[in-house]
């Protein structure tokens, strides 16, 4: 097992590594002088511009670049904001929880809806259960994220008036992560009832019937242990599509999360905080995949052993 | 002789090819998901291209009515805050997600065939470096891919549709990979090389063609995913500008306005909701035709 999650470590590194370079190479692609870009409106002088240049480190060769900004990374350091000028890491912590408690509760939603839809579509295959359950998936997926907020606002918030349509509490995030947490359940749903149509067609689950075993220990102790495991498998990558999804969403909730910031960072052209956000983003991403990779192999022991 | 077996196998491919294809179309045709989407997606092709012909106002005509009239006999779907007509805005919007679709799925599918295939064919490092690049990019999600690329290249709907397009690659290379993986495995391939085929007559006469109908299918899901990405791009301020008739920059321009003029919101994300669903019945539908296992699910 140790060596299964170094391997998954090391795998998580190499993603982060490939990152620092990534968001390194990125400034300079930007068309022009990203300096002048930053700073243009700021009504600096030449000379002005020229010593920012310095200070950044623009002005040395981009292998130079490369190895200062990895050696600040190791240090914890992100650089500052232009907007501000305040640390990139500590703006990116204050508003990380905000999105992490948003991600957490929606992929809680997106696997109680979407796994629940898609077993019992699974199991009442062919009926109009199964009809409905994938109408309503398919309807899910084409879904745009922030249309379906937009028509929950309206209807929960404004003309219902039963939640908040912003603020920092527990009952503003009701919305944004149903929003979130259902686009991504219709996903779940179509998976797990694939997965779970395989099962119900394998020979251990008929030997389980024909030993006259109980329904509900065939179902949950035999078939769903078993079909859930790929499904379980695509929880890292939910997680990255819920961090992702998160960057809309928190825009149609005013949801003050890192994705909000990313977009008022875009807007900005505030290169550093972007360049934060992306790594940052990358960070989150590798380690919580590493998480759920270990939690899989300890349900499915072939994977440590493959 | 080898030239006379050639010559009949390839009149033996075409034959199977114009069989398989009228195949295809009767089982896309006899899928009710297939027949669904591909009329959802006839009516968008057709309302892109007749927009003069059935909208009833300009799409950018300001007080083409009264601001905010909900809809009505004279306005189906409502007027704008700028007195604009709704359902004549939506008309025109189909153009500019067909646009945005073709072109974004297009740049994503060319760069993704050709990097799939060279990872695929080449094999040993080049293979693995490519493939480690492509996971890792894929980790990213595409919408912070598609941030990173408007961070570069500025705002605006042309950048969006570039930027949705790059976003995508990593996927459309990976499927490639997979499916080159997979022929390059079976009998004909191996029989090609031993036959003596050069490296461009094996990739582009018998990989290609092999590879070209999953890239069909994800391509056609692919519209709509690409078509929910610029919506959402423009949603967020970052695709279309005033004052085109985009339908996600629609959206965005009634968010302060919800209570007052729901029309404003509800058509255009109908319309984005319809066009995505046509794209998802569509791909299902094609995949079913060419894969008739995926019948008996």
């Amino acid at each position: 097992m140790a060596r299964f999650i170094l391997q998954r470590l090391m795998a998580a590194l190499v993603t982060i590594w490939i990152a620092t370079i990534a968001v390194t190479i990125l400034i300079h692609l930007v068309p022009g002088d990203p300096v002048r870009i930053m700073y243009g409106s700021f009504q600096t002088t030449p000379e002005e511009l020229e010593a920012i240049r310095v200070r950044l480190g623009l002005d040395q060769p981009i292998w130079r670049q490369y190895l200062m900004y990895l050696g600040r990374l190791l240090h914890g350091d992100f650089g500052n904001s232009i907007v501000g000028d305040q640390p990139v890491i500590d703006i990116l912590m204050t508003r990380f929880p905000s999105t992490l408690a948003l991600t957490l509760s929606s992929l809680f939603i997106a696997v109680v809806v979407g796994m629940s839809l898609g077993f019992l579509a699974a199991y009442k295959r062919g009926t109009w259960v199964d009809v409905s359950a994938m109408v309503l998936a398919i309807v899910g997926v084409s879904m745009p994220h922030f249309w379906l907020g937009l028509l929950l606002l309206f209807l929960f918030a404004l003309q219902l008036q039963w939640l908040p349509v912003a603020g920092g509490d527990w009952r503003s995030l009701i919305l944004p992560a149903l929003t979130l947490g259902l686009a991504n359940a219709a996903v779940l749903a179509r998976l797990t009832r694939s997965a779970m149509i395989d099962i119900f067609d394998q020979d251990f689950v008929r030997t389980a019937h024909a030993k006259g075993l109980p329904k509900s220990i065939v179902l949950y102790r035999h078939a769903l242990r078993s079909g859930l495991v790929p499904v379980v498998s695509m929880l890292g990558l939910q997680f990255a599509y819920l961090m992702g999804g998160a960057i809309v969403v928190e825009n149609v909730f005013a949801w003050n999360g890192v994705g909000r910031l990313a977009i008022e960072a875009v807007f900005a052209r505030d290169y550093p905080l972007i360049q934060g956000f992306i790594l940052f983003f990358a960070i989150i991403v590798a380690l919580a995949s590493v998480v759920i990779d270990v939690a899989y192999a300890f349900l499915d022991p072939r994977i440590r052993y493959s | 002789m080898v030239h006379g077996t050639t010559a009949e196998l390839a009149d033996d491919l075409a034959t199977n090819g114009s069989a398989r294809s009228r195949g295809f179309w009767r089982a896309l045709l006899a899928s009710p998901s297939g027949m669904i989407g591909l009329a959802i997606v006839g009516l968008l092709v057709f309302s892109a291209l007749a927009a003069p012909l059935l909208a009833p106002f300009d799409p950018l005509r300001m007080a083409a009515g009264p601001r905010l009239d909900p809809p009505s006999a004279a306005h189906w779907m409502g007027t704008d805050d700028f007195g604009r007509d709704v359902l004549s805005r939506i008309i025109y919007g189909a153009r500019l997600t067909l646009q945005i679709g073709v072109i974004a799925v297009g740049i994503s599918l060319t760069c993704g065939l050709l990097l799939g295939l060279v990872a695929g064919y080449s094999s040993g490092w080049t293979e693995r470096i490519l493939m480690r690049l492509v996971d890792v990019l894929f980790s990213f999600t595409e919408i912070v891919i598609a941030l990173a690329c408007l961070a570069i290249f500025g705002v605006g709907l042309t950048n969006a549709m570039i930027a949705i397009g790059i976003a995508s690659i990593p996927f459309y290379a990976r499927v490639t990979h997979s499916v080159v993986l997979v022929e390059k495995g079976k009998p004909y391939f191996e029989a090609a090389i031993a036959a003596g085929a050069g490296h461009g007559r094996l990739i582009f006469l018998h990989l290609l063609p092999n590879v070209i109908p999953t890239l069909i299918v994800i391509g056609t899901l692919g519209v709509s995913t690409a078509v929910l990405a610029a919506a959402g791009l423009s949603f967020l301020g970052l695709g279309a500008q005033p004052p085109q008739p985009e339908w996600g920059f629609m959206l965005s321009s009634s968010r302060d306005l919800i209570s007052r003029a729901p029309w404003m919101m509800i058509f255009p994300g109908l319309a984005i909701a319809i066009t995505v669903l046509g794209f998802n019945l569509l791909g299902d539908g094609v995949r079913e035709a060419l894969d008739p296992r995926q019948r008996q699910r």
